[in-house]
């Protein structure tokens, strides 16, 4: 390893001992949690789909999937991975690279991170890092390359901690969309990023390579809708099984994900033919936003939720970890290189509803994203999840909270830790939500 | 007499039907939902292309032509130029021409395109002046209506079929045309106002700029000469008049909540309008427009942008993701 010559600028050192011991114990942790969380799933919906049995083994971090990739690095594939939506997938696949996600969602390695960052940093960021430090994230591990996009404050030095072990990328992004300079200088960054790409993998991204990439990314997004649309109508699958197959897609072999998809797709119109709805039609809809939720031991409000007494139903998400992965397209005009440069920067940035945006007007893309989302869905009451340290998400509450309050949409603020301490506590504030959303169905 | 109107009848019953034919064809086999419109107006502007060339041969004068464009501006917006204006079609054949070489457009930087789009009211304003001056210089003997007509078509009100100059297909039946190959007639739309202007030394060389810089403009450029084509012009000044708030009825109308702002519909406009994009939902009445319906078409959220006749949806955005399985 090259990089352990370098001095290291964040990194404490640690003896490769207790690397090794810690990394055991939270590994071995994590896989009954995944074990758990599955067989949690299976029980609040006896008669699971088929087609979800694909999604519970892909989604052992520890398993098939890595396997998997270490195969395809030993072939010489460059495996690159991104911590934000922002990165360009489509470039990256384009490259014959695999894009993986690697945020973490471990909740152990939140206090490993500590050594690093303070306590008051989102702990999203706070577990990545501990993640990387004991090396224990299959997916960070095999990846050659970071791509770091500067969304969130957290984001931003993530990006410079982790360069004291992966080469980084950083991707600026503007934080104004609505200007036409903005867009110039993210169409940039996107060219930039190709460059790095060709260069890193050695691989030219050609017209037809970036053709094929966005059209198998359009496949994906179509797949992702008809689960979505399915999910509008009355209860047709838990929505814990719809989050982890739309997280699945992170890590997932992006052309596999998208057939097993469609095989639960048609599963579960079937079932909605029959009238074969997972719970009583008249569960609490419930929405959840905020910060996101990553696989696995970060299921703890969805757990809560679909788990509670009396049960709600999720049947969207506004994170940046579930519904907004896949949801906008590339829309290309002309199929020429510039063209398509230019369509995929602005399905990343002009697309994107993430709150790290500003505009003079509130935001508002986001805001009338999610009132559409609450409308089609008919969502009863709204979760805003926040982690201590989410500033951005944090802040946006007053604001969503007057817009929903004029549609009369309650919305309850679930502010959190990576912990398992709360989760008592937190059952009960879940259950009094959902209470009184039953109350009002009643009404 | 009578037999020559039947066979007029006949003709274009047969061009209708070809259309119609053409129509079905691209609604039953295109699948793609992305480039659907784009195909449908082709067959559309297809046909008026022909349809254009034969009815120019009939003895309509070019007066019902000019009311006719302008009377229908008005009403339904520039549907006109998207879907039927011949010179639009060779504009939109260059765009053909020019993805088979895979070069990209360029676009004009916005604020040139907006001083552009004034100066539509400009060169209307020249063109419509021109006669009363030449009217003035030497004054109309006879008032009689058939002769008026005849000065319409030629003499001092000839400048005000500059109008509807790109409804004139660039083969015409007419002697008095710019070039003239083996007894047929090319012409090129207002080729024959510069000569008629210019005189005979300065008018054939004007001609050629002029066919240069709008055929190769329009090469790079997606369709240049729309962005300041007086046509476009009328549609504009009738809507700042409050009462007629109503017009165009044809319109397209945005659903702000289901946007996401993710500016593809300002990309793919082949006039750059801005409006759609920026306009915060509600009725988009710019005559910058053409209605080619190309927004509504790659916008990938249902229902964000609609096409709408009065109160009535006529087409709307949908997720052109899924194959059209209904058609």
């Amino acid at each position: 390893m090259k990089n352990e010559k370098i001095e290291k600028k964040y990194a404490p050192e640690i003896q490769p001992k207790e690397i090794e011991e810690l990394r055991n114990t939270i590994k071995t942790s994590s896989e009954k949690i995944i074990a758990e969380n599955i067989e949690r799933m299976k029980k609040a919906d006896p008669n699971r789909p088929q087609a979800m049995k694909y999604f519970d083994e892909i989604s052992n971090l520890f398993g098939q999937r890595q396997e998997e990739l270490s195969a395809e690095k030993a072939k010489g594939k460059k495996i690159v991975g991104y911590m934000c939506l922002f990165a360009p997938t489509e470039l990256i696949l384009a490259a014959d690279a695999i894009p993986v996600r690697v945020n973490s969602g471990w909740y152990d390695t939140t206090k490993i991170g500590d050594r690093v960052v303070p306590v008051e940093v989102c702990p999203v960021i706070r577990s990545t890092i501990g993640a990387q430090m004991i090396g224990l994230s299959p997916f960070l591990e095999l990846s050659d390359a970071l791509i770091s996009v500067l969304t969130c404050d957290g984001m931003t030095k993530m990006g410079e901690i982790l360069s004291d072990y992966k080469p980084i990328w950083e991707m600026n992004i503007p934080r104004v969309k609505d200007a036409a300079h903005s867009l110039r200088f993210w169409d940039d960054e996107i060219l930039n990023m190709k460059k790095q790409l060709e260069a890193f993998t050695g691989n030219k991204i050609t017209r037809k390579s970036l053709k094929a990439a966005i059209e198998q990314s359009q496949k994906a997004t179509r797949v992702f809708r008809r689960l979505q649309d399915l999910r509008k109508g009355n209860p047709i699958i838990m929505g814990r099984d719809a989050m982890l197959v739309n997280q699945s897609y992170l890590w997932d072999d992006k052309e596999r994900w998208t057939q097993k998809a469609t095989a639960l797709c048609d599963e579960l119109e079937k079932r909605a033919e029959r009238k074969d709805w997972v719970c009583p039609t008249d569960t609490p809809r419930v929405l959840v936003t905020g910060t996101p939720m990553f696989w696995p031991d970060s299921w703890k409000v969805p757990n809560l939720v679909e788990e509670a007494n009396p049960k709600g139903i999720i049947v969207a998400d506004e994170l940046c970890s579930g519904e907004r992965i896949l949801n906008d397209p590339v829309g290309v005009d002309e199929w020429t290189m510039d063209d398509m440069l230019n369509a995929i920067g602005e399905r990343y940035l002009m697309a994107s509803t993430c709150p790290c945006f500003t505009s003079s007007d509130g935001n508002e893309d986001r805001i009338n994203w999610l009132l559409n989302k609450v409308k089609e869905s008919n969502v009863q009451g709204v979760i805003y999840y926040v982690t201590r340290g989410c500033m951005l998400y944090a802040m946006e509450y007053t604001r969503i909270k007057k817009a929903l309050d004029k549609i009369n949409i309650p919305m309850y603020y679930l502010d959190t830790e990576y912990t398992r301490e709360d989760v008592g506590q937190m059952k009960t504030r879940v259950e009094a939500f959902l209470e009184m959303l039953t109350a009002r169905v009643d009404i | 007499m009578a037999l020559e109107y039947i066979g007029d009848i006949l003709r274009l019953t047969v061009l209708g039907g070809l259309g119609a034919a053409g129509i079905l064809t691209v609604l039953i086999w295109k699948r793609n939902l992305a480039t659907k419109v784009t195909y449908l107006r082709f067959v559309a502007q297809a046909v008026a292309f022909a349809a254009l060339f034969y009815v120019f041969t009939l003895s309509i004068p070019l007066l019902y032509f000019f009311i006719f464009v302008f009377a229908i501006t008005i009403v339904l917006g520039r549907l006109y130029c998207g879907w039927l204006c011949p010179f639009g079609f060779i504009m939109d054949l260059e765009i053909m021409f020019r993805k088979a070489f895979g070069i990209r457009y360029r676009s004009l930087p916005e604020r040139l395109n907006k001083i552009l789009h004034k100066s539509r009211y400009v060169i209307a304003a020249i063109f419509l002046a021109l006669p009363i001056y030449l009217w003035i210089l030497n004054p109309p003997q006879n008032i009689n209506f058939a002769v008026a007509m005849a000065r319409l078509l030629a003499g001092p009100f000839r400048p005000y079929t500059v109008l509807i100059d790109p409804m004139i297909p660039a083969i015409v039946p007419w002697t008095t045309s710019a070039v003239n190959v083996a007894h047929v007639n090319f012409t090129y739309p207002y080729v024959q106002d510069v000569i008629f202007w210019a005189g005979k030394n300065l008018g054939p060389a004007l001609a050629l700029a002029f066919i240069g810089v709008t055929l190769v403009g329009s090469f790079f450029f997606r369709r240049l000469w729309c962005r300041f084509c007086p046509t476009g012009a009328s549609l504009a000044v009738v809507n700042r008049f409050k009462g007629f708030r109503w017009a165009p009825l044809l319109h397209i109308e945005k659903d702000e909540e289901k946007c996401t702002k993710c500016g593809v519909c300002k990309r793919v406009c082949q006039a750059q309008v801005a409006e759609v994009y920026e306009q915060k939902g509600g009725k988009i009445a710019t005559s910058m427009c053409m209605l080619c319906l190309r927004c509504a078409e790659m916008c990938p959220y249902a229902e964000a942008l609609k096409l709408k006749f009065g109160n009535k949806t006529v087409f709307k955005s949908r997720n052109w993701l899924e194959p059209s399985t209904t058609e």
